[in-house]
């Protein structure tokens, strides 16, 4: 793993941000869209409650934690994509540079910008809201690894469906993570959901990790075994998708980089 | 010394040999023109030299090492330009060079950056961003970034289409002093076939997949029997194509001039023929065979 190598492609993707209105509003817009829609809507609802604080946090801490893991998958995803709608996949892999090495930089670069955006988030959240989403301590370590893995678990078994059949299939970068919210249960406990999509959220790391988010707010200590059980997860998926995205990169290289534009 | 061998390569796509069981050696500080008619397997072959095509069979070495087992070694001594292929077109040039000075670890990165930026003229682009580049400079930032690790190996894919013809020249020139000053081997293809004639050592031409010459391109030319003969008619137009018919003599008629294609050996007896039908001219040229013509031989038989 040469570090200069590294650098050059985080430098490459950061030159492109400087540029590009499109990913500074992904990396800022949004999010603050979401905090605003999001959180007026339960400030009212929260009024009605015994408890409206907690109610807040919990909505307020699902979108910020959130954000951890579609930083984590889209970034990853639009790595590839900005490749091939720049044309530009024969000058990196026509250089010295490994499969590892792009990867390595990719992965690098989305915990760089999903760390920018959640910081951002959390303060505009304290400042529209007075919440403070520090109060995770010690734990937003752990809580946060557990879902940067499951973003980039995701992110990287999508570009590896993009590597193999190029940008007729890129609403995936957008759409990817999302379809698994649902059995997430970001902003509601797992048993609202009904029975067989509870069997499903089992095989979701996240569902564990929000969870236990809600757990802290309502004062209760972190379950380790359940954390435990979303990093095993979260290794096996990482492990399978890293292996698809080179076989796919390797496919690609046997039909020709040309054939993905 | 063989700096790149290639040892019967060949690529297939399911029933399709692009590239068909190719060998040959490009020898240091050598240009070597690859030439063939649109489909014949130069940028299939490129990409396999570029470790970016598997091979289904067959082995490319550079400087005696095989490229699949040396991938990251080799890639470093070699580099490459190619009009199929794009640049980030959100990025201006300067950070073009930049993070690719990193890509391939450039030791005195600012003063190799400075340089290339002389060399190429590139100034007055330096902070354009590429999408605000014509293609021609496009191209030519694409062969400054091809330069920018001084490579022993340059492979490049028509590096003069779409320049305009005095940058097209400059850039002949400056290939032709990076091969006498620090004998960089070139690998390059070209619909131009002056250009080819001008730059090239050596030439293979491919049809099919399939190397079918591999010469000087003089020599290749002098396989072409046929010389071009024009001449200015000043009385008897008419007749002279006749001539051409009955001699069964292929010719193109632009305005007063005629240019007939006839092998060399006949072009006497032609010329005394049309004079005893009282046909006269006042101007004649004789253009030997050139590799263009070989080219288009090729071609056709296609």
């Amino acid at each position: 793993m040469n570090p200069n190598r590294v650098y050059a492609i985080i430098l490459r993707f950061l030159f492109n941000f400087r540029h590009n209105l499109d990913q500074v509003f992904d990396a800022f817009y949004w999010p603050v869209i979401d905090l605003l829609l999001l959180g007026l809507t339960t400030s009212y609802f929260a009024k009605q409650s015994t408890n409206p604080s907690a109610i807040l946090l919990t909505i307020l801490s699902g979108i910020v934690f959130w954000i951890l893991v579609w930083r984590a998958q889209h970034e990853l995803t639009t790595g590839i994509l900005e490749e091939l709608w720049s044309r530009n996949l024969l000058n990196i892999f026509g250089s010295p540079l490994t499969f590892a090495e792009w990867l390595m930089a990719i992965i690098t670069l989305s915990l760089i910008k999903a760390i920018i955006s959640f910081s951002f988030t959390v303060c505009v959240a304290f400042i529209l809201y007075q919440t403070n989403l520090f109060i995770y301590g010690f734990y937003f370590l752990p809580l946060g690894l557990l879902l940067l893995m499951f973003g980039w678990a995701v992110g990287t078994l999508i570009s590896g469906v993009i590597f193999r059949y190029g940008t007729r299939i890129q609403t995936l970068a957008w759409a990817g993570v999302m379809l698994l919210s649902p059995f997430s249960a970001i902003y509601y406990p797992l048993s609202i959901l009904p029975p067989w999509a509870q069997k499903v959220a089992l095989l979701i790391p996240t569902s564990y990790i929000f969870e236990q988010v809600r757990g802290l707010i309502n004062n209760q200590s972190l379950d380790w075994q359940k954390l435990g059980i979303a990093f095993g997860l979260n290794l096996v998926y990482l492990i399978l998708s890293v292996i698809f995205l080179y076989r796919s990169y390797q496919q690609t290289l046997k039909n020709g980089l040309l054939s993905v534009y | 010394m063989a700096i790149l061998k290639v040892d019967h390569l060949t690529k297939t796509f399911g029933r399709f040999t692009a590239v068909d069981h190719i060998s040959f050696e490009l020898q240091e500080g050598e240009i070597l023109g690859y030439l063939g008619p649109n489909g014949a397997g130069k940028t299939t072959t490129i990409q396999m030299l570029l470790g970016v095509l598997t091979p289904t069979s067959g082995e490319v070495s550079y400087f005696g090492k095989p490229l699949a087992k040396n991938r990251q070694e080799v890639m470093e001594q070699i580099n490459f330009s190619s009009t199929y292929n794009d640049l980030p077109h959100r990025l201006t040039v300067q950070e073009i060079m930049l993070y690719t000075s990193y890509l391939y670890e450039i030791a005195n990165r600012s003063e190799r950056i400075q340089k290339i930026r002389e060399v190429f003229h590139l100034h007055k682009l330096w902070h354009k961003q590429i999408k605000e580049l014509s293609a021609g400079q496009t191209t030519r930032v694409g062969l400054a970034k091809a330069l920018i690790n001084y490579p022993k190996v340059l492979l490049l894919d028509e590096p003069t289409a779409s320049l305009d013809p005095d940058v097209a020249t400059y850039i002949r020139q400056f290939l032709l002093t990076q091969q006498e000053k620090f004998q960089v081997s070139i690998l390059i293809t070209s619909h131009n076939m002056a250009e080819i004639e001008e730059l090239c050592d050596r030439v293979i031409f491919l049809n099919k997949g399939k190397i079918i010459a591999d010469d000087t391109p003089i020599n290749l030319a002098k396989t072409i029997q046929i010389s071009h003969v024009t001449l200015m008619i000043t009385d008897g137009m008419k007749r002279t194509q006749e001539i051409c018919n009955n001699q069964k003599l292929s010719f193109k008629v632009e305005g007063r001039y005629i240019t007939i294609n006839l092998p060399e050996k006949q072009i006497p007896d032609f010329l005394k023929n049309i004079l005893e039908k009282g046909i006269e001219y006042s101007e004649i040229s004789i253009d030997k065979p050139t590799l263009e013509d070989y080219f288009l031989q090729i071609a056709e038989k296609k």
